[in-house]
């Protein structure tokens, strides 16, 4: 059967309606071999989650798959930031993955994060001070963007006159990294951007750390700190947890409260029942990170000969795991285009599944209920100023450029 | 070591993250099916089991006091 599906996945109108597309594949054919993008997507629930769940025939070691891609000239100028880049724990294997997650994961716990809800509350609630009077707002710079930032800032304990330029350096940081496979020019990018960008962002908080090491506190840096002194982590394993908890800890929450929050103002009728009824904000939050997620996808390489859904994966072969395929296909959800903010059970892989489950999850998701909570019963459901709406071309991230609204 | 609690997995929760697995090794193991199951409710000490069930990122774990019957985690019931 000829394929009715084009290869190009930063396609305008792809990137436009991302969901249309990947129904269209999964209906087609739901374990495609896309030759543009050189690996396998996938879009079934059922064939995502045999993935994410397999660690061992799926391998997330990015950086070693794209160092070995690389010639030894490209490396050699960014092999300080692949240092840094290769100790992240969305791109380790066990062991060194296991040790670095159960760290940072203490922190994560939903318990933990319980103590941090009174705080939340009152960011997301200064923030919307501000918004109020003004009867109109930028959702992604205005809100979704200063919630995550301030938390995260907090909790890691760095102080935050320094979020702007944090803001500035992993947007760009972000570019690169989300940037089109097909792009000519992303090797050069990736020898020249990267290194000073990425840069700046470890010597920023290299000195941080450095000032931390002297007065360890409660926070992050200093719990990361103590496990350095204890022998668990090197300074380097320090360096490079605290710089993708700053990028990975804003840019998807941020995200996520930008498409929720759009998602309501697209069903009016599901935004009054959040103000009328808070007590649904829990499968709220589910049903929004299902409907329209912030990662759209992630990558896994075959260690070995692997069977999907009739299909051989090959060794050595790349997949691309579609969570937002997965998260709307109707073998799992019952009329997967509906936005039902009850929906219940939610079996969604917005935070993927497996041992690199998101370790940032139970906090993103409190936020996110802390955001629209005080978004819904302070606001009227607002207007688009444009039906116009721009997203970043990226294949990962489902990122508005801008959501401008008046109330 | 005798089981001092009744523990419980849901699996419409669990996302295979292994988090318990690695606080409470011998209470816990994968399924086939990549999941979590209780091997040895005895397994590892009292502590360790709700430390296990503190660190699931799902709050999957459900973990009582089979004497008294009193939930020691999660502390407040969802909805
Ligand atoms: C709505 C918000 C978020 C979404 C949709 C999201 C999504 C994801 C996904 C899909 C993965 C798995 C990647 C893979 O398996 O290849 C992941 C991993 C990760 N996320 Fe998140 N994330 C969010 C928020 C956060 C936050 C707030 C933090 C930190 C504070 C965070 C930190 C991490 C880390 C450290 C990993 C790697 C975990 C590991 O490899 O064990 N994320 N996230
Ligand atoms: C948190 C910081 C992150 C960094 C530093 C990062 C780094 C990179 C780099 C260097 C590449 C280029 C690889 C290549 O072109 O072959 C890449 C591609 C990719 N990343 Fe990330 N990534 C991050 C987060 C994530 C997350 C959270 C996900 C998904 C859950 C993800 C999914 C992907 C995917 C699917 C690609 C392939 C895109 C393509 O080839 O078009 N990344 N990433
Ligand atoms: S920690 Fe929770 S989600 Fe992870 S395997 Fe154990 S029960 Fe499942």
């Amino acid at each position: 059967m000829a394929l009715s599906v084009s290869d190009d996945l930063t396609a305008p109108e792809v990137i436009a309606d991302p969901h249309s597309y990947y129904r269209r594949l999964r209906d087609q054919n739901p374990v495609h071999w896309n030759d543009r993008w050189g690996g396998w997507v996938l879009t079934r629930h059922d064939d995502v989650v045999q993935v994410l769940r397999d660690s061992e025939a799926f391998s997330s070691d990015r950086m070693g798959y794209l160092e070995r891609e690389l010639t030894e000239n490209e490396v050699e100028p960014i092999a300080p930031i692949f240092d840094v880049l290769s100790r992240w724990i969305v791109f380790t294997d066990p062991p060194l993955h296991t040790k670095l997650r159960m760290l940072v994961n203490r922190k994560f716990s939903p318990k933990m994060v319980e103590t941090y809800r009174g705080t939340v509350r009152k960011i997301v609630n200064d923030v919307l001070d501000e918004i109020e009077p003004q009867g109109h707002m930028e959702v992604v710079r205005d809100f979704a963007y200063q919630v995550p930032m301030t938390v995260i800032l907090e909790l890691m304990g760095v102080p935050d006159l320094i979020r702007v330029k944090i803001k500035e350096w992993s947007e760009q940081l972000g570019l690169f990294f989300f940037i089109r496979a097909d792009e000519p020019r992303r090797r050069q990018f990736a020898t020249q951007g990267i290194s000073a960008l990425a840069g700046h962002l470890t010597h920023y908080l290299t000195h941080v750390i450095e000032e931390k090491a002297k007065n360890p506190d409660n926070d992050l840096i200093s719990l990361l700190l103590r496990a350095e002194m204890d022998g668990e982590l090197t300074r380097d394993d320090v360096v490079a947890t605290c710089v993708l908890l700053a990028f990975g800890g804003h840019e998807t929450t941020m995200n996520l409260i930008a498409n929720g929050t759009l998602a309501l103002i697209r069903h009016p009728d599901q935004w009054e029942r959040l103000k009328e009824d808070p007590g649904i904000i829990k499968t709220a939050v589910e049903e929004l990170s299902r409907y329209d997620g912030s990662v759209m996808t992630t990558v896994r390489w075959a260690r070995r000969d692997v069977e999907i859904g009739g299909e051989t994966i090959k060794a050595g072969q790349r997949v691309l795991v579609g969570l937002s395929g997965a998260n709307r296909d109707p073998a799992q959800f019952e009329d997967p285009d509906v936005l039902d903010l009850t929906r219940d059970p939610n079996l969604h892989v917005a935070f993927a599944h497996g041992i690199h489950v998101c370790v940032g999850a139970p906090l993103a998701r409190m936020e996110a209920q802390e955001a629209f909570t005080a978004l819904t019963s302070r606001l009227p459901c607002p207007k688009l100023e444009t039906e116009e709406l721009e997203y970043l071309p990226t294949v990962v991230g489902r990122s508005l450029r801008a959501l401008r609204v008046v109330f | 070591m005798s089981a001092e609690a009744t523990i419980a997995v849901n699996l419409a929760r669990c996302v295979g993250s292994t988090m318990c697995i690695q606080v409470a090794p011998s209470v816990f193991a994968l399924t086939d099916e990549g999941q979590s199951c209780v091997i040895d409710a005895g397994g590892d000490p009292m502590e360790r089991i709700v430390e296990a069930a503190e660190n699931c990122p799902m709050e999957a774990i459900r973990v009582e006091d089979l004497r008294t019957g009193t939930v020691l985690f999660p502390l407040t019931e969802e909805s």
